[in-house]
């Protein structure tokens, strides 16, 4: 996945560095690549320079070092002194805010980038309304921008971006200002315009849940730095280190220490409590290592599989959430979280035997 | 390859801030030189004990600014006792009005509201002309009625101390409303409404919760107010005049004008009162951002409204209590004056006349002086509010260095009286080559300075409300600076740069302080001549020369009103 035949590449950060005035480090030292056609998504929690490094892609945040290649181009480097503005790039871009001039049409709107770009009037016209057809809003392209709907902004600010065919495509939280519902709709709506036009993005969001759904591969950040670089089921099944564990999905975390050396992958941890584990080491062991994290959807109750690890428990707390139901059950090695289908109710109280298999039971880097 | 790039890039950049940097430096240096030029002639004067009108000085001293705490005991003690008086009445007058007419129920509080502009929009010139009419002793209003039904002794004396100070109060505190109103419907409601959900009584709420919270935006406008008070000029011109009384600014005034005139000791006054001035406002920011304002999100809230039930009737009268004194009362005297051959009350004994308004209009000086307003009023706001869009915009959405220093430029006048400003352009001009003295240009220069912070102000507002990925957008799009400026920026500031417009024009028509010193024979304008006829010719060419002013100011209030109203409900 890292070495990533250049001609393919689209996107390469490396080393990026943003200081902001007062001496903050936003973004300390990111680099990464994205391929063509692929959707990457910077996910994190507020601050740890997501949408900073995606600012810095896009030419609307200087950064202080390193340096930035678009299509093979370099449109940044701290060493060779180079930083083209975001007008020469060639990228294009979804705000948070949508950022739809209120001052002009829906088509007006669309129609600007295509215009910067001189091109004829009927060439306007004619990707204006692919552009409009694509998120269904041609009927509304002679309607003032200052009277849509949030979700109809939505939908022009992405026609507006893909209007002028660029290869490269930049998402800043798109879809944060949506209700709930909407937001659902949106993200597979986006995620087959993109697999249509075959566009390059990357995407920022501090959703894990919309990130693991729409991307190709995940960036999790934290104060500034990459925790974790990985496609959805990786980052998901093998989280590296416990920020991941705990940001992406909901995991139990539970403490003690490796016993003797992996072997394919595969080594014993004794938890707490002392009972043994059998735990999955993706990444070479420093025998420092003190914590496995386990989903908590992975987690059967009563229907352990030849070599599943279990551990006997009490339930505690029982709590339904219609899509499934939580149990919080005390073990020796301390208390879990067990999400179950809403399907097979089990009395609080019930003393109950855990059980999940080796593959998502997995050795966290200290 | 590399290389090719970053030469690419290189020019790319260049063309990029290549005429951005030196446009930002030029306009910082000359608002720099016109801002900071009047402050070093006024040090300048005020050091100079040797020949007044040598520059340099030919002999420095600390002579003028001894002689003040010597000779001028009074006159500070005067200031002193008009800004408190002033400042206490506005104060109450503003805290009363804004807890009405933001936390009751009252009827009509939304037209009351916007009456609460008039009387700031007025003037104080023309306020206090308007209470001279109204309460000087003998002629006045007032006592016309009280001697006519009898009575003996004047009722009112508006040359007083008092008198200065209420007008004062009435026509500049409006400030204070504002200051305070503000500060109370920044207030989230949900504060009070769970003091009451935890079984607070509406009083024990007020004085537990709103008015805590309330009191620094209290006592910051006091701060402020007070400051504007010690360089308020007009009021205590027009009715500290005919009793002898002076206050520092006038009596800066009247030693320029005394012949001979004392330029050293009027230097020291002025600077002595910016530097108190600037330490008032030093203090009411300091006070501000402090940041114990927890209230002041910079978000409005509209707290729902107390229901007052019967005493909201109370509550109405005393809104309409004030905007008789401060409107109807004013305007009805100066109205009924413009139209008399001599200004009585007693209707009976009234002849009305249309000649004060002929008068007015073909009077050869007052006509001039009229033109000369309106032409400098179109000229500073036109090439003004286009100025002051590109300062705003350097200030506060360019990524040039020393742009800060540039909002300080642009402020700094706000904490100069007005007259001590014209005052030090006045030295400042004499002494340089060009001649500007004496005319329309050197007025035109010192309008623009002095109305830098409202214009700056009032756009700002403005480029605050854009949100700046709207501008990023376009760039993201391939849009070049002048591009995106021509066709989002500008689109977007235009409500701003109109109400800019209206603003600057207003505020010139209106102009007194800095005129006053600037104005030369060739080059009379409107304010200075309505205070000239009122010292030498009748009250009825006064009132309608003022109310001529007023009505101008209003029709531009009046259009900045609907048009900045329709554009809001375009953007919407």
């Amino acid at each position: 996945m890292s070495s990533r035949d250049s001609s393919t590449t689209r996107i390469e950060v490396k080393d990026l560095v943003v200081r902001y005035a007062g001496d903050v480090l936003a973004v300390n030292g990111v680099g990464f690549t994205v391929g063509r056609g692929e959707h990457v998504t910077l996910l994190g929690p507020s601050g740890c320079g997501k949408t900073t490094t995606l600012r810095a892609i896009a030419g609307l945040e200087p950064p202080t070092g390193g340096s930035i290649s678009i299509e093979n181009r370099t449109v940044y480097s701290a060493k060779d002194r180079i930083n083209i503005p975001a007008e020469g790039r060639g990228v294009s871009m979804v705000f948070q805010s949508y950022a739809v001039w209120p001052h002009m049409t829906v088509f007006d709107n669309v129609a600007y980038g295509l215009r910067v770009r001189k091109q004829s009037a009927a060439d306007i016209k004619a990707n204006v309304e692919r552009a409009l057809d694509l998120v269904q809003m041609r009927h509304l392209a002679e309607r003032a921008a200052s009277k849509l709907s949030g979700g109809q902004q939505q939908r022009v600010a992405l026609a507006r971006a893909i209007a002028f065919s660029p290869t490269v495509v930049l998402f800043d939280e798109p879809l944060s200002n949506l209700d709930a519902k909407l937001r659902g709709e949106m993200r597979v709506e986006l995620r087959e315009l993109q697999s249509r036009l075959g566009i390059t993005s990357v995407y920022v969001t501090h959703d894990q849940e919309e990130a693991l759904a729409i991307s190709d591969r995940v960036i999790v950040m934290n104060v500034g730095v990459i925790e974790q670089i990985g496609t959805p089921e990786d980052i998901y099944n093998r989280p590296r280190n416990r920020f991941v564990a705990d940001f992406v999905g909901s995991a139990n975390l539970i403490k003690g220490r490796v016993i003797g050396k992996s072997v394919e992958g595969r080594v014993a941890f004794e938890a707490e409590g002392g009972h043994l584990l059998q735990a999955t080491a993706p990444a070479a062991l420093t025998g420092r290592e003190t914590e496995v994290a386990v989903r908590t959807a992975y987690i059967g109750i009563g229907e352990a599989q030849a070599h599943d690890n279990t551990l006997p428990g009490t339930i505690r707390r029982r709590m339904f959430h219609g899509d499934f139901i939580q149990y919080v059950v005390d073990c020796p090695a301390g208390v879990m979280i067990v999400r179950r289908p809403p399907t097979n109710q089990i009395e609080e109280g019930a003393k109950i035997t855990l059980s999940f298999p080796p593959e998502f039971c997995v050795v966290l880097e200290a | 390859m590399q290389k090719a790039i970053a030469e690419h890039t290189g020019a790319e950049m260049r063309s990029r801030f290549g005429w951005q940097t030196p446009v930002a430096v030029l306009l910082i240096l000359v608002v720099g030189f016109l801002v900071v030029l009047p402050v070093i002639f006024l040090v300048e004067k005020t050091f100079n004990v040797g020949d007044p009108l040598s520059f340099p000085a030919s002999q420095y001293g600390t002579g003028n600014l001894l002689s003040l705490f010597t000779e001028d005991y009074d006159i500070i003690l005067n200031t002193i006792y008009v800004a408190l008086m002033a400042t206490v009445m506005a104060i109450f007058i503003g805290f009363t009005m804004a807890w009405i007419l933001t936390r009751t129920n009252i009827p009509g509080r939304e037209r009351l509201e916007r009456l609460m502009e008039v009387p700031y929009y007025m003037t104080p010139l023309v306020g206090a002309l308007a209470w001279a009419v109204l309460a000087a002793p003998k002629s006045g209003f007032f006592n016309q009625a009280w001697h006519s039904v009898g009575g003996k002794s004047d009722l009112f004396d508006i040359y007083t101390l008092f008198g200065i100070a209420w007008v004062m109060a009435l026509f500049e505190g409006t400030v204070a409303y504002v200051m305070i109103s503000a500060s109370m419907k920044s207030m989230d409601p949900a504060l009070e409404e769970s003091a009451r959900v935890m079984g607070a009584s509406k009083l024990r709420t007020t004085m537990t919760v709103t008015l805590p919270l309330v009191l620094p935006g209290v006592l910051g406008a006091t701060l402020f107010v007070f400051a504007e008070m010690l360089g308020s000029f007009a009021a205590a011109l027009v009715l500290g005049i005919p009793g002898r009384i002076y206050v520092v600014t006038t009596s800066i005034w009247s030693t320029v004008e005394a012949f001979p005139p004392n330029y050293g000791k009027a230097a020291a006054m002025g600077l002595s009162l910016f530097l108190v001035m600037v330490a008032m406002l030093g203090f009411y920011r300091w006070i501000v951002s402090r940041g114990s304002y927890a209230t002041i999100t910079g978000k409005a809230f509209r707290p729902r409204p107390m229901d007052m039930g019967r005493f909201a009737w109370v509550l109405f009268s005393i809104c309409l209590l004030y905007i008789l004194l401060a409107v109807i009362l004013p305007v009805g005297a100066l109205l009924l004056t413009s139209f008399q051959t001599f200004a009585t009350v007693i209707l009976s004994q009234a002849q009305f006349t249309l000649a004060n308004y002929q008068e007015a209009l073909a009077l050869g000086p007052v006509r001039g002086a009229l033109f000369n307003s309106l032409m400098l009023g179109v000229a500073v706001a036109s090439i003004g509010s286009v100025v002051m869009a590109v300062l705003v915009w350097i200030i506060y959405r360019s990524t040039l260095p020393g742009r800060g220093a540039v909002e300080y430029l642009a402020m700094f006048p706000s904490s100069v009286p007005r007259l001590v400003f014209g005052l030090g352009l006045l030295w400042a001009w004499i002494n340089m080559p060009g001649g500007l003295y004496g005319t329309l240009w050197l007025l035109g220069i010192a309008y623009f300075t002095v109305l830098l912070p409202l214009g700056v102000r009032t756009i700002a507002g403005v480029v605050l409300q854009v949100d700046k990925s709207l501008e990023e957008c376009a760039r993201v799009c391939g849009a070049s600076w002048g591009y995106q400026m021509r066709t989002v920026t500008l689109p977007l500031l235009k409500p701003g740069i109109i109400a800019a417009w209206m603003l600057l024009f207003a505020a010139s028509v209106r102009e007194v302080g800095a005129s006053l010193l600037l104005m030369g024979p060739h080059s009379k304008v409107i304010g200075p001549s309505i205070v000239s006829t009122w010292a030498n010719s009748g009250t009825q060419l006064t009132a309608a020369m003022a109310l001529i002013q007023t009505f101008i100011v209003m029709l531009a209030l009046i259009i900045l009103f609907h048009v900045t109203r329709d554009t809001k409900k375009e953007m919407q």
